[in-house]
């Protein structure tokens, strides 16, 4: 079972990797302003994290345990996805402060406020809620309850949640290139400057390397403390309804309408960008999505580029469930194999340009030309995808009871068969949960898309990139529809994901 | 399988008919800003039987790494849009194999390069864009010349972006270097105090921060050809004029190459790929899908083009060798001078 994600982890990311490594000079590791910079980006992330488990916590307990959330759950999974470009701009317009460390971490914050809530949430939705339910009617206040029965048994999703984040926010680019400044600086920063303007690759591959490193710290770490944890009784819990009492309503209702908003802003901004021009509101934008540059290599017609990247994102949900799934379960494995899941969580760490470059000299020329046969985005979105599925899958896996294995054995079920009746049913729902993430995580990623590059149509976040790098205001207008549509679509997705997981709940 | 049994034998027929060229695929790796119109490569295809696979992978300068890491052992038979300011790096690689082409003839003799190493395709100014309308309303005279932009009545003015990770902020810096040598750090500290914004990329700039897409900065540093991109990229109809204009002092100059992959599988079809970049319908097609000029001598250009693109008598310019020799040096005093 282990072999399937070892595999592929060791072709496409430790093969590339030392690939890269080979040209390193090691006096650069010495150097002091990459430690520099790396400290800059360690404050910055924390501080990010902070904030994005204050905002995302209060998010995750309502969405993951009343009915009537779908939408808002769906929701806050948008910002995810959406060009960091585009993102940056509407924060830009929005707060009137200078670039600075202020306006990267209110970023920061909601891009990930979806992990936050989907790690979190997935746990939170597996607790056994009658422990708390018994408390309350016992009369134990709500942040005593908080503190002695639902935070202990959070624990592992928090400390995933926030440990993903820490890595995003760690090897920011987008964000921090556009609103930040001289003390928002990240080590990612460091390698596009390097790679792409000095062309120093020595010097890039040794900061791309400090990076993995002290990533590497932070994900073991992670691992350690989960390993602490007692075994949880696992209940699989229906969604309740909208809580009594006046306050409980006002805090639920509340809590959603905040959320809503939070979220929607910035996505308005956008849609406003759309529907304008200089002659005032219009509709050319939108109707030009269909010819666009017709009859040029440039862009074919952003439908089929929209085509392309639905069609990316399918592969990798599925690619990245199964990897990401499988490795995930090596959690309850013996100790070697824990290994792999702290792998399988590695390409957070790694750039968008230091992975495409690896996988450039490693499958991009004979005899493993995989270039010609457009595996390669694929491949590394799915890459990008397995640590979050890891995230999210292996902590609702340790919170299950192990011994529901021991007794469908005991009663006679093969060993693949007693796996499954112990560990499907949280298995399915959270497997569904995390290639949700997985498909968001394809649809928006720029990155290494755009590095290891194709011939013929580029993805959607490709596209508006490249839209938003010429004049005119055509094509800010058409990169505001298009940006639209991946937020229409992110969430047509995860709304049937959802719907998928709850059939399976029922 | 009647189609395709169809189509099997109509490209016997088109064999058949005729055996002049041979059929042959050629890989261009390019940057994400490469257009050219679909006629043009079905053209090819039916002049020479090469079929033109045009992969794009990432900004000019990623794509130019991943050209010197493949060094010898290329992913591609040629490569377009290596700049004058990357191209020592590259040649220092050894990445190109020499290649004169017949065409080099009709191209602008300042554009050629000292080496046969690479071919001039085309070639593009990154000046100071000016927001007329915003210095009309305000009655302000628009500045001319570098020297305006550190004056006082010019503060706050002027948005460039950060050299580190832009390529015209790049070119807007060297410029100043070529303008005023070793004291170019005082220049910036003039430009710093005079409240200078600094952003991380073009698109930022442009539509962010350019008074001309709703922000407050009515000078912006961006392309020579970007105000009849104005035009060609508006709403319909149509506008017959547009109110950005290019400053045509302190430009510098970007000049792109084509080159033949040293260690390409089809180094053959690479040279022909550029004799025909270099051959008068393509020239003549690239003003208006990539916004810059043709290397070409003689070649029409776009009446959008003869009305509101900027034609730079002096545009600037550092020898390759030593913008190499030196860029690591210079972006670091950059950011000491903008505390960046």
């Amino acid at each position: 079972m282990w072999l399937i994600p070892t595999a592929f982890l060791a072709a496409f990311l430790l093969w590339p990797i030392a690939q890269l490594a080979g040209t390193v000079q090691f006096s650069e590791l010495a150097s002091l302003s990459v430690w520099r910079v790396a400290a800059l980006a360690f404050g910055q992330a924390m501080l990010s994290v902070a904030g994005s488990l204050l905002v995302g916590i209060p998010i995750a307990s309502v969405v993951s345990r009343y009915r009537g959330t779908r939408w808002t759950l769906a929701l806050v999974t948008v910002p995810f996805v959406m060009p960091t470009v585009v993102v940056a701009l509407a924060f830009r317009s929005l707060f009137p402060f200078d670039n600075g460390l202020l306006l990267v971490v209110l970023a920061h914050i909601y891009l990930n406020i979806a992990v936050v809530v989907r790690v979190v949430g997935a746990t939170w939705a597996q607790l056994d809620q009658r422990i708390d339910i018994a408390a309350e009617s016992l009369g134990v206040p709500p942040w005593q309850r908080w503190r002695t029965v639902t935070l202990p048994m959070l624990r592992p999703a928090v400390l995933a949640s926030a440990g993903i984040v820490f890595i995003f926010t760690f090897t920011s680019l987008g964000i921090v290139l556009i609103l930040g400044d001289a003390t928002t600086r990240t080590l990612e920063l460091q390698v596009l400057r390097q790679t792409s303007v000095l062309l120093d690759f020595s010097g890039a591959t040794a900061s791309a390397l400090v990076q993995l490193l002290l990533v590497a710290i932070v994900v073991g770490w992670l691992v350690r403390m989960n390993r602490k944890l007692p075994p949880r009784l696992p209940r699989d819990q229906a969604l309740r309804p909208l809580p009594a009492t006046q306050t409980g309503k006002v805090r639920v209702v509340g809590t959603l309408i905040v959320t809503n908003i939070i979220v929607l802003v910035p996505i308005a901004a956008l849609v406003i960008a759309s529907l304008r021009s200089s002659g005032g509101w219009t509709l050319t934008w939108w109707q030009s999505l269909t010819s666009i540059e017709a009859g040029t290599t440039r862009v074919g017609s952003p439908l089929s580029a929209l085509g392309l990247s639905l069609t990316l994102a399918i592969i990798t949900g599925i690619v990245a469930a199964l990897i990401g799934g499988l490795a995930a379960m090596t959690v309850l494995g013996a100790k070697t194999t824990r290994l792999i899941a702290i792998i399988a969580i590695l390409p957070l760490g790694i750039s968008a340009a230091t992975l495409g470059l690896g996988t450039l000299l490693a499958f991009g020329r004979p005899p493993l030309d995989l270039r010609a046969t457009g595996l390669l985005i694929p491949i590394a979105h799915a890459l990008i995808a397995v640590p979050l599925v890891v995230a999210i899958v292996a902590p609702a896996l340790r919170a299950n009871d192990r011994r529901l294995v021991d007794v469908a054995s005991s009663l006679g079920a093969a060993p693949t068969r007693a796996f499954f009746t112990a560990y499907g049913p949280v298995l399915r729902i959270v497997m569904l949960a995390a290639g949700g993430l997985a498909l968001a995580v394809s649809l928006g990623e720029f990155g290494a898309a755009s590095f290891l590059g194709r011939a013929g149509t580029p993805t959607v976040p490709v596209q508006i990139a490249r839209l938003l790098s010429r004049p005119g205001e055509q094509s800010f207008g058409v990169a505001a529809v298009l940006a639209v549509i991946l937020v229409i679509m992110t969430m047509a997705l995860i709304l049937t994901m959802d719907r998928m997981a709850k059939r399976v709940r029922t | 399988m009647r189609r395709f049994t169809a189509v099997v034998i109509s490209a016997l027929i088109v064999l058949a008919g005729c055996s002049q060229p041979t059929e042959q695929a050629v890989r261009m790796l390019t940057h994400d800003s490469f257009v050219l119109s679909d006629q043009l490569i079905t053209q090819l295809k039916e002049d020479t039987g090469i079929t033109l696979e045009i992969v794009s992978v990432g900004d000019a300068g990623s794509m130019v790494a991943g050209a010197i890491l493949a060094s010898g052992n290329p992913t591609g038979d040629l490569l377009f849009g290596v700049d004058n300011t990357l191209l020592a790096r590259a040649l220092e690689a050894d990445t190109f194999a020499s290649y004169e082409s017949p065409e080099l003839a009709n191209v602008l003799p300042a554009l050629r390069p000292g080496t046969d190493a690479v071919t001039p395709i085309d070639y593009g100014d990154v000046c100071i864009n000016i927001d007329d309308r915003w210095f009309a309303e305000r009655d302000v005279v628009t500045p001319t010349t570098l020297e305006d932009l550190i004056d006082p009545t010019y503060q706050g003015m002027l948005v460039v972006q950060d050299p580190a990770t832009s390529s015209p902020g790049l070119a807007f810096l060297l410029s100043t270097i070529a303008r005023y040598g070793d004291d170019w750090p005082n220049y910036w500290r003039a430009l710093r105090d005079n409240d200078v914004q600094v952003s991380g990329s073009w698109s930022d700039a442009y539509f962010g921060a350019f008074s001309q897409a709703g922000g407050d900065r009515p000078l912006v540093v961006s392309y020579a050809t970007s105000p009849p991109a104005e035009i060609v990229y508006a709403e319909e109809p149509k506008p017959e004029t547009v109110s950005t204009s290019v400053m045509v002092d302190g430009c510098y100059r970007q000049i792109e190459y084509a080159g033949v992959l040293r260690g390409a599988a089809n180094p053959e079809g690479a040279k022909q790929v550029i004799d025909w970049l270099l051959s008068a319908p393509v020239q003549a097609d690239i003003p208006l899908n990539m916004f810059v000029f043709p290397a070409r001598e003689g070649v029409a250009l776009p009446q959008v083009f003869v009305d509101f693109a900027a034609d730079v008598p002096d545009p600037l310019q550092l020898p390759p060798d030593v913008v190499s020799a030196n860029l690591n040096e210079w972006l670091v005093t950059w950011g000491e001078v903008m505390d960046r």
